[in-house]
């Protein structure tokens, strides 16, 4: 696996998830650019980045704003070429100090729709045109496991992720005529920022976990839902996703991956 | 390279997507023990494989009985010392001649359970014992798109695989606690000589078939149901095995994924 020469966005890659899978790219041989709202840690990523393949970028990108994903398209080319391999990665899982309420407000629908589906669109739209014309490239989607079933304590999220399942499929029918794959990757459980708010959120919302840690949270899902016993990493996602962009699945299109230890089996 | 100084057996090793598994672990490293019952084909692998730089073994298996799948099992310890990785992939479509019959005959049921499910099952319990005490194996066993839906025509394979997709999820739990990965792949459409003789029973089936030649209604059920338009190919299969079989999948069992250029999306 091999990604001398190649052009890798990764948006929400300053931090959590998305940084991992910028590293592992860069790793592989892949310049890399950052696109994400965070400018302090998506400076110090791409510093990181620039010591290990010797190319990186960043453009400060709110994935809501087309105007911002037009320019990142173009900041793109402009400074490492045009893009071989997109990684829809950012993501939110409410509005602010959703992780307090044990329930979803309406601000907590649209702006977790806004970004994780709607930001996903748009800079797939962005860089399609860029794939489309040289008939190659490969895209990945970020979803979840919370896509793969209602549950209670984040229908907005939950339901935002199967919107991303479902996005994945109808782009990778709309672009295999043009040799672009489009695949979904869903995450299990991975211990970052976004899923100590996730345990805030459940100790509140489904009564087997009152009074528990986030942390409490976590580890007994852990026990109770994945086969395997552990946590994911997000090195575990990030090897994931370097298959899928690899020329290993070039024949791989509109598929979704579970990265969860066995929590979902389909 | 992931399989360096690792061990792999291979049912169904000597030809198609078999022999395509085979040479592909082995180019990342692997030692191949090549299972199966056309030992002619069988050794020309070997010595392809040899050639390589690795080592290779043919061990004649019956993957319908248990003595003869705890044989070959044996053989890989024997021979290599240890065993990393299992590749059910030793498939048929009917009993001998299936393609000469209109309707599936309960002998041709039979021998795809026998073959297809029992297979996978005997493969698996050969080598449980030895990876639970190890306390580490992959498991890949192939399945098939046929079995993600059941259509007309063709019922007693796509039931079949569908029990090899259910099969592996039930091991996947079981084995999960040890450190063991099992998941399957789903192959879609690939030139081989088992995809040969399902084109002459098309061709003796089907009307709109009787002036094409076996290898011209394969690529017309490429042209019609394939979005990237065109055929996977043994290779394609090797390398989502080789991922799979991979510390890279460390995370990810119980899963089935479709190598299919995405004619199935689930
Ligand atoms: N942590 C988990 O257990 C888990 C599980 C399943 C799925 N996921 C998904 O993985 C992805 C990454 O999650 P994470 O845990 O690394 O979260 P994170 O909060 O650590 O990282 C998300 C990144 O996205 C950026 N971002 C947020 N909104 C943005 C916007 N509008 N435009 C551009 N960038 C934006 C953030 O600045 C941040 O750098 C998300 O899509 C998340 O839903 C996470
Ligand atoms: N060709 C396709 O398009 C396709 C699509 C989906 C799934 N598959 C599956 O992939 C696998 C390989 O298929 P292929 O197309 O390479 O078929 P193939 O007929 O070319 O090869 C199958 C191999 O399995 C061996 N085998 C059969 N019965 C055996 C037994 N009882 N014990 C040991 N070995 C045995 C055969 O000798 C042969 O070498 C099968 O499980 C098949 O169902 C194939």
């Amino acid at each position: 696996m091999n990604f001398k020469g190649q052009v890798a966005v990764v948006t929400g890659g300053a931090t959590g998830i998305g940084r991992a899978i910028a590293l592992k790219l860069a790793d592989k041989g892949a310049a890399v650019m950052i696109a994400d709202i965070n400018v302090a840690k998506a400076k110090e990523t791409a510093e990181e980045i620039e010591e290990i393949s010797g190319a990186s970028s960043l453009f400060v990108t709110d994935v809501t704003n087309v105007a911002a994903c037009e320019g990142l398209a173009q900041a793109t080319i402009d400074s490492i070429g045009a893009a071989d391999i997109l990684i829809n990665n950012a993501g939110i899982a409410g509005s602010a100090d959703w992780q307090t309420r044990s329930y979803s407000t309406e601000e907590d629908w649209k702006q977790t729709y806004q970004v994780n589906v709607i930001g996903m669109s748009n800079i797939t739209s962005v860089f399609r045109s860029q794939m489309t014309r040289r008939r190659s490239g490969r895209i990945v989607n970020i979803a979840s496991i919370a896509g793969r079933e209602g549950r209670p304590s984040l229908p907005h999220y939950s339901a935002s992720k199967a919107a991303v399942i479902s996005l994945t499929q109808s782009t990778a029918l709309e672009l295999a005529r043009s040799n672009i794959t489009v695949n979904a990757i869903c995450p299990g459980l991975l211990w970052t920022p976004m899923w100590e708010q996730v345990g805030d959120r459940h100790a509140q919302a489904i009564p087997a976990y009152e009074g528990l840690t986030p942390r409490e949270v976590f580890d007994t899902m852990i026990a109770e839902r994945i086969p395997m016993k552990k946590e994911q990493t997000p090195e575990d996602v990030a090897d994931a996703v370097a298959f899928f962009a690899s020329d290993d699945a070039k024949n791989i299109t509109g598929q979704t991956l579970n990265v969860d230890g066995g929590f979902f089996m389909r | 390279m992931d399989f360096e100084g690792k061990t792999a057996i291979v049912t169904g090793g000597a030809r198609g997507i078999g022999r395509g598994i085979a040479l592909e672990l082995a180019q990342r490293g692997s030692n191949v023990i090549v299972a199966d019952l056309d030992e002619e084909s069988a050794r020309s692998v070997v010595t392809e494989i040899m050639a390589g730089g690795t080592q290779s073994y043919y061990c004649e298996t019956d993957v319908t009985q248990q003595w003869s799948t705890d044989g070959m099992a044996e053989t890989a310890l024997e021979k290599y010392g240890q065993l990393d990785v299992l590749v059910n992939n030793a498939g048929v479509g009917g009993a001998p001649d299936f393609n000469s019959r209109k309707v599936p005959t309960v002998e041709d049921w039979q021998a795809t359970f026998d073959v297809n499910v029992y297979g996978i099952v005997n493969g698996t319990q050969s080598v449980e014992n030895y990876m639970i005490e190890r306390g580490y194996g992959k498991i890949v066993n192939i399945a098939s798109i046929a079995g993600r839906a059941g259509r007309p025509g063709f019922a007693s394979y796509g039931a079949s695989k569908a029990a090899a997709i259910n099969v592996s999820q039930a091991w996947a739990f079981k084995l999960a606690p040890h450190g063991i990965n099992v998941n399957a792949v789903c192959p879609g459409l690939i030139w081989t000589p088992l995809w040969q003789s399902i084109a002459e029973w098309r061709k003796s089936t089907d009307d709109q078939n009787a002036g094409l030649s076996p290898r011209q209604i394969f690529q017309h059920t490429v042209a019609e149901s394939v979005p990237l338009g065109r055929e996977q190919t043994p290779e394609d299969v090797g390398k989502a095995v080789a991922f799979l079989a991979s510390d890279r999948a460390r995370s990810i069992t119980g899963q089935a994924l479709n190598v299919d250029g995405g004619i199935r999306m689930n």
